[in-house]
C-alpha cells in the first residue's frame, strides 16, 4: 500500500525574538504515490520546514497536508511514517542495533523474530555489519547517519521523509546508498521524499524535482524527470540526464540574479 | 594497571593530609599551636579509646541522613517530573524548592522541634529539607536537556508521555541527576548534624555539642571528622553508582 502526499497552499511561520519570520509561503506540492520526489533549494529556504509540516510535526499556519487523504497525525499514528533527519539523532545511551530497533520497541513489537531479523538485514544493508554494538560517538557521522537510514526503514513505512540523508557521505558511498536507497523504494512501494542539495543526486533519484526559492520560501519550479527505472550509474552519463540537470540547475540559478533591493532585505536577514 | 592508576590520582592530596598533619602534629608536640587545634594523635586517640561512643552516634546520624535524603529524592522526582510533565507547575514547583533551600536551618531546627518535637522526625524532616534543592535543580535540568531533534523522533514515531519519558527524557536526564545526588549527600547529613545541635540525645551532632561544652576538643575534632567522612561516603556512594551504571550500560551493549 503506499499513498500520495498531498500539500495544498500551506504556509508556515515562526515567531521568534526578532518577530515573525515567513518560512514557507503557499508551498503546493503533490508526491503521487509510490513515487520518488525530491526538493532542491538554497540553505534556509525551508526545505527542513516542508518535510516537518508533512510529517505534522508542526501544524501549518495556514493551507492543508493529507498523506494519502488522511491527516498527517493519523498516519504516524499507524506508523506509516517514516523520517530521516538531517543530523543523525541518535539516541546515545542505545547501541547501533538498538537504535534501529527502537522504532519496534516504541511500537511495541521490538522482540519479534522476524522483525530481528528485518533488523539485521537493514544494518547489513546499511554497511554497518560488525558495528552492531558500537554506540553512537564511536561512530564516523556518515556511519550515524546509514543507522538513522535504517531505523527510518524498519517500520517499512509508507511515506518516507529524507532530510538530506545522504549530506555527510563521501562520493562513492553515497552512490552506493543511492541505488540501495532506490531499490529499498522499488521494492516496498513507499512514497519518498528526498531533501538535497546536489542536483544530480536529485535527478538521479526522481520522479520528479521541485526547485524552491528563499525568504518566502517557495517551490518555484516543478520538473519531471522521466528516465526510466531502475536507474543505473550508466544513465549519469547520457544525455537525457544531462537535460534533466541543466533543467534543474536553470530554475534554481533563475532567480539568483542579483536584484538591489532583494539583495538589502537578505543583509537584514 | 587499574592500581598505578589510582595511585597517581590519590598521591598527590594524600601527601597534602599527610603534610598538614604532620605539621600540626609537630606543632602540638612542640607545644607552639594553639589549644583548639588538638594534635592529631589525641584525636586518633580518641577515636579509638571512643570508639563504641562514636560508632553509637554516627549510626543514629547516617540513618537520619539516609531516610532524610531518600524522602527528599522521591519527593524531588515526582515534583520535578509533574514540573516537566505539566509546565503551569514549574515554577510552584521550582520557587517552592528555593525557598525550602533558602531557609536557614540553624533558626529554623529550633522553631520546627517546638512543632513537631526533637526526636528523630526533626532531624529526618531537616536533612530532607536541606538535600532537597540539588536534586530538584538536577531532575528539573536533566528532565529537559534532550534535544530538540531527539524530541522530534519521539513524535514522528508517535510515542506516548510515558514512552518519552522512559525512552527519552529519563536517560538523558540521568548525568544531571547524578549530579543532583551527589551534591545533596553531603548536604543531607549537614542538615541531619545541624538538627541534633537544636536537641538530640545521639548522634554525631549531639557528641559534638556536648563536647564543646566539656572543652573537649579531640572529641569536638573527631566528631568533624566523622561528619566530614559521613559526608564524603554520601558523595562517595552515588558516585559509585553513577559508574556502575555506567557499566551496565556497556555491559548490555557487549551482551547483546
Ligand atoms: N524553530 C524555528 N524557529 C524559528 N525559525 C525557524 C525555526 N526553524 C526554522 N526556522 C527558519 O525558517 C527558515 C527555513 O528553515 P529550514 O530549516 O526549513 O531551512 P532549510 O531549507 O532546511 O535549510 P538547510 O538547507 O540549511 O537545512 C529559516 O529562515 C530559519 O531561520
Ligand atoms: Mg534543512
Amino acid at each position: 500500500m503506499s499513498s500520495d502526499i498531498n500539500v495544498g497552499r500551506v504556509t508556515a511561520v515562526f515567531d521568534g525574538r526578532k518577530g515573525r519570520t515567513i518560512a514557507l509561503e503557499s508551498v503546493d506540492l503533490i508526491v503521487k504515490a509510490g513515487s520518488f520526489g525530491s526538493i532542491i533549494g538554497p540553505s534556509g529556504c525551508g526545505k527542513s520546514t516542508l518535510l516537518r509540516l508533512i510529517a505534522g510535526i508542526i501544524p501549518p499556519f495556514a493551507g492543508s497536508v493529507t498523506i494519502g487523504g488522511e491527516p498527517p497525525d493519523a498516519i504516524r499514528r499507524e506508523r506509516r511514517l517514516g523520517f530521516v533527519f538531517q543530523s543523525a539523532t541518535l539516541l546515545p545511551w542505545r547501541n547501533v542495533r538498538q537504535n534501529i530497533q527502537f522504532p519496534l520497541d516504541i511500537a511495541g513489537r521490538g522482540h519479534r523474530s522476524q522483525e530481528e531479523a528485518f533488523c539485521t538485514e537493514l544494518i547489513e544493508l546499511v554497511g554497518l555489519k560488525g558495528f552492531e554494538n558500537a554506540l553512537a560517538h564511536e561512530l564516523s557521522g556518515g556511519m550515524q547517519q546509514r543507522a538513522a537510514i535504517a531505523r527510518a526503514l524498519v517500520l517499512k513505512p509508507d511515506v518516507l521523509m529524507l532530510d538530506e540523508p545522504f549530506g555527510a557521505l563521501d562520493e562513492i558511498t553515497r552512490q552506493r546508498m543511492n541505488i540501495e536507497m532506490l531499490r529499498i523504494w522499488a521494492e516496498s512501494h513507499t512514497t519518498a521524499l528526498l531533501v538535497t542539495h546536489s542536483i544530480a543526486e536529485a535527478v538521479f533519484m526522481s520522479d520528479t524535482v521541485s526547485v524552491m526559492s528563499p525568504r518566502p520560501g517557495r517551490i518555484i519550479s516543478t520538473i519531471q524527470i522521466d528516465l526510466p527505472r531502475p536507474r543505473n550509474l550508466e544513465m549519469m552519463r547520457g544525455r537525457e540526464f544531462f537535460n534533466c540537470v541543466n533543467q534543474v540547475r536553470d530554475a534554481l540559478f533563475m532567480r539568483e540574479m542579483p536584484r538591489p533591493d532583494s539583495d538589502s532585505q537578505v543583509e537584514t536577514l | 594497571m587499574q592500581l598505578s592508576m589510582t595511585f597517581t590520582r590519590v598521591w598527590r592530596p594524600a601527601a597534602v593530609i599527610i603534610t598538614v598533619l604532620a605539621a600540626t602534629e609537630i606543632l602540638q608536640r612542640t607545644g607552639i599551636g594553639p589549644v583548639y587545634i588538638p594534635a592529631p594523635s589525641s584525636v586518633l586517640e580518641k577515636a579509638i579509646s571512643s570508639r563504641a561512643i562514636l560508632l553509637e552516634n554516627l549510626g543514629p546520624t547516617a540513618g537520619r541522613a539516609g531516610l532524610g535524603f531518600l524522602i527528599a529524592a522521591v519527593a524531588t522526582f515526582t515534583a520535578a517530573s509533574l514540573a516537566a510533565v505539566f509546565r503551569p507547575l514549574y515554577g510552584v514547583i521550582y520557587n517552592t524548592g528555593a525557598a525550602l533551600h533558602s531557609l536557614p536551618i540553624i533558626a529554623t531546627a529550633p522553631l520546627l522541634a517546638l512543632w513537631i518535637g526533637t526526636g528523630a522526625q526533626l532531624q529526618v524532616t531537616l536533612a530532607a529539607m536541606a538535600c532537597q534543592f540539588p536534586i530538584l535543580v538536577g531532575t528539573i535540568q536533566g528532565l529537559g536537556s534532550a534535544d530538540a531533534q531527539q524530541r522530534e523522533l519521539l513524535i514522528v514515531l508517535s510515542a506516548s508521555r510515558a514512552q518519552t519519558l522512559r525512552h527519552l527524557l529519563v536517560p538523558s536526564a540521568l548525568p544531571y541527576i547524578f549530579a543532583g545526588l551527589k551534591v545533596a549527600a553531603p548536604s543531607a547529613v549537614l542538615g541531619t548534624v545541624t538538627a541534633e545541635w537544636a536537641g538530640s540525645e545521639r548522634g554525631i551532632g549531639a557528641m559534638m555539642l556536648y563536647a564543646l561544652f566539656a572543652y573537649d576538643t579531640a572529641t569536638v575534632w573527631l566528631s568533624v571528622i566523622a561528619t566530614c567522612l559521613l559526608s564524603a561516603a554520601g558523595f562517595g556512594f552515588w558516585a559509585l553508582v553513577e559508574k556502575l551504571t555506567d557499566r551496565t550500560i556497556d555491559e548490555t551493549e557487549i551482551a547483546n
